[in-house]
């Protein structure tokens, strides 16, 4: 196949899906309770026991406070992600608090929080 | 047999094919409500991958092509182009196709390059085409070697290779449940790749297969997937990004990190590049065999059923216990 045809199906190929996925309502992050947390932390970390969950306002992150230690549950588009709160480092974003693992597959997360919270989730982050 | 002799690029020739199926999957799961699951970021992720997979082969394929040619002029034997030969050549490159996958799931080396084909936590027609970009690195190619030394041509058995990643393309998706019992005995079914792409405990290791499932009965890695444990897509521990960049190197990255970590003797370096995912030399984290158990140790009930056939032994033990 002539490079430039197969260019042009490859690229016109890519930013079609993604129109037509973003237009049907595809890119909606997932919306978190304080249940689907418990479950999906379990999904993510069988062997934890949760003590308890305290959600960020829009509902795209919750702390997780489990007996082993802290942990963040995000949301990565439809799905989440989880890492405990063991090797990482934030920082207060004028959007909330900005938490960066030390991980080259899971860089970065901006948890979006107001000024009440921001305060709640550092004291929660502070290690015992 | 002339070393001229060609075969048509089949994946490139395909992706007309690859673009309008994924339309139609999605038309479907649309419709009907039920099927499988599309996101924007995950799909162009994947997508973009696929791409690269293809630049890196166009890129970096002269490597292997170099190396099979390089084999082609040392062995004397030619077993010529008719469709019996390549007919045989498919069904031997599909159980090359096992091992390379087996390895890949037990040898981080190769987990580096295999893991982004199975970091998407969605299960649909563009997973199939998340693609690793790193696949020379794993020298992989040399499980062809016997292939070529027996006398088939390196472009008969690329064409064949090319053919076995078309035909694992429509498997990807939830759309379809299982086929008529014949084919889901004999063929890699999109029921058994499902399973493959599960992080369950149970699901962990199985179901390697390319084109014929029974590589995997032969072999003992078959699971079937369970009506009552739906799979769970994606990876024992998820990644956090849709950055293709991030996507195609983060093992490879984190290998490097452990490998240079102070203060650890040359077995232990060896275990974090060569060892199955999950070694570690303080047992910090766990291989699938180690998740596998704990996982029997919440469900004791669970010993002996499909996919807890040999549990390996707990992570429990102590750290110098481990072995590579
Ligand atoms: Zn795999
Ligand atoms: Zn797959």
């Amino acid at each position: 196949m002539p490079l430039e045809v197969m260019l042009a199906l490859v690229i016109g190929g890519i930013a079609g899906i993604a129109l037509l996925l973003h237009l049907s309502g595809r890119s909606n992050q997932r919306v978190l309770t304080p249940e689907i947390a418990r479950e999906e932390w379990r999904r993510h970390f069988p062997d934890d026991m949760i003590v308890d969950v305290t959600l960020a306002h829009d509902g795209h992150a919750a702390l997780m406070r489990t007996e082993t230690g802290p942990g963040l549950l995000w949301a990565l588009g439809a799905d989440t992600v989880a890492r405990h709160l063991m090797d990482f480092d934030w920082l207060d974003h004028p959007k909330g608090l900005e938490i960066f693992f030390h991980d080259f597959g899971a860089p970065r997360v901006l948890v979006r929080l107001d000024e009440t919270e921001r305060r709640h989730w550092r004291h929660l982050m502070e290690p015992a | 047999m002339s070393d001229q002799i060609t075969y048509p690029d089949v994946v490139q020739w395909a992706i007309p094919f690859f673009i309008a199926a994924i339309l139609a999957e999605f038309a479907w799961i649309a419709i009907k409500g039920r099927g499988g699951r599309y996101e924007t970021r995950d799909a162009v992720t994947s997508l973009i991958m696929g791409a690269g997979n293809v630049a890196s082969g166009i890129l970096l394929g002269f490597v292997a092509w170099a190396f099979f040619m390089w084999l082609w002029a040392l062995t004397p034997l030619d077993l010529g182009t008719s469709v019996w030969v390549v007919a045989l050549c498919f069904v031997l490159d599909d159980l090359r196709y096992y091992w390379v996958h087996r390895f890949g799931h037990r040898i981080r080396w190769v987990w580096a390059s295999h893991v982004n084909h199975h970091s998407s936590q969605h299960y649909n027609l563009t997973t199939a085409l998340r693609q690793t970009w790193t696949y020379t690195f794993t020298f992989m190619m040399v499980v062809r070697a016997p292939l070529i030394l027996l006398g088939f041509h390196p472009a008969m058995v690329l064409f064949c290779g090319g053919l076995n990643l078309i035909y694992q393309f429509w498997i990807h998706t939830e759309a379809i449940g299982r086929m008529p019992r014949w084919f889901e005995a004999v063929m890699n079914t999109p029921s058994h790749h499902r399973v493959h792409h599960g992080r369950n405990a149970r699901y962990l290791d199985c179901n390697y297969a390319g084109v014929f499932i029974v590589w995997d009965k032969l072999f003992g890695t078959f699971v079937p997937e369970q009506e009552d444990e739906p799979v769970d897509y994606g990876l024992v521990h998820n990644i956090g990004t849709f950055n293709p960049l991030r996507v195609a190197f983060h093992e490879w990255v984190a290998i490097f990190r452990d490998v240079l970590r102070p203060g650890l003797t040359l077995r232990q370096r060896l275990g974090y590049a060569f060892g199955p995912p999950g070694y570690s030399h303080d047992g910090s984290r766990d291989t699938s065999g180690q998740i596998k158990a704990r996982h029997l140790a919440r469900h004791p009930e669970l010993r002996g059923t499909a996919g807890f056939g040999q549990p390996d032994r707990p992570s429990a033990r102590p750290a110098e216990e481990q072995t590579l």
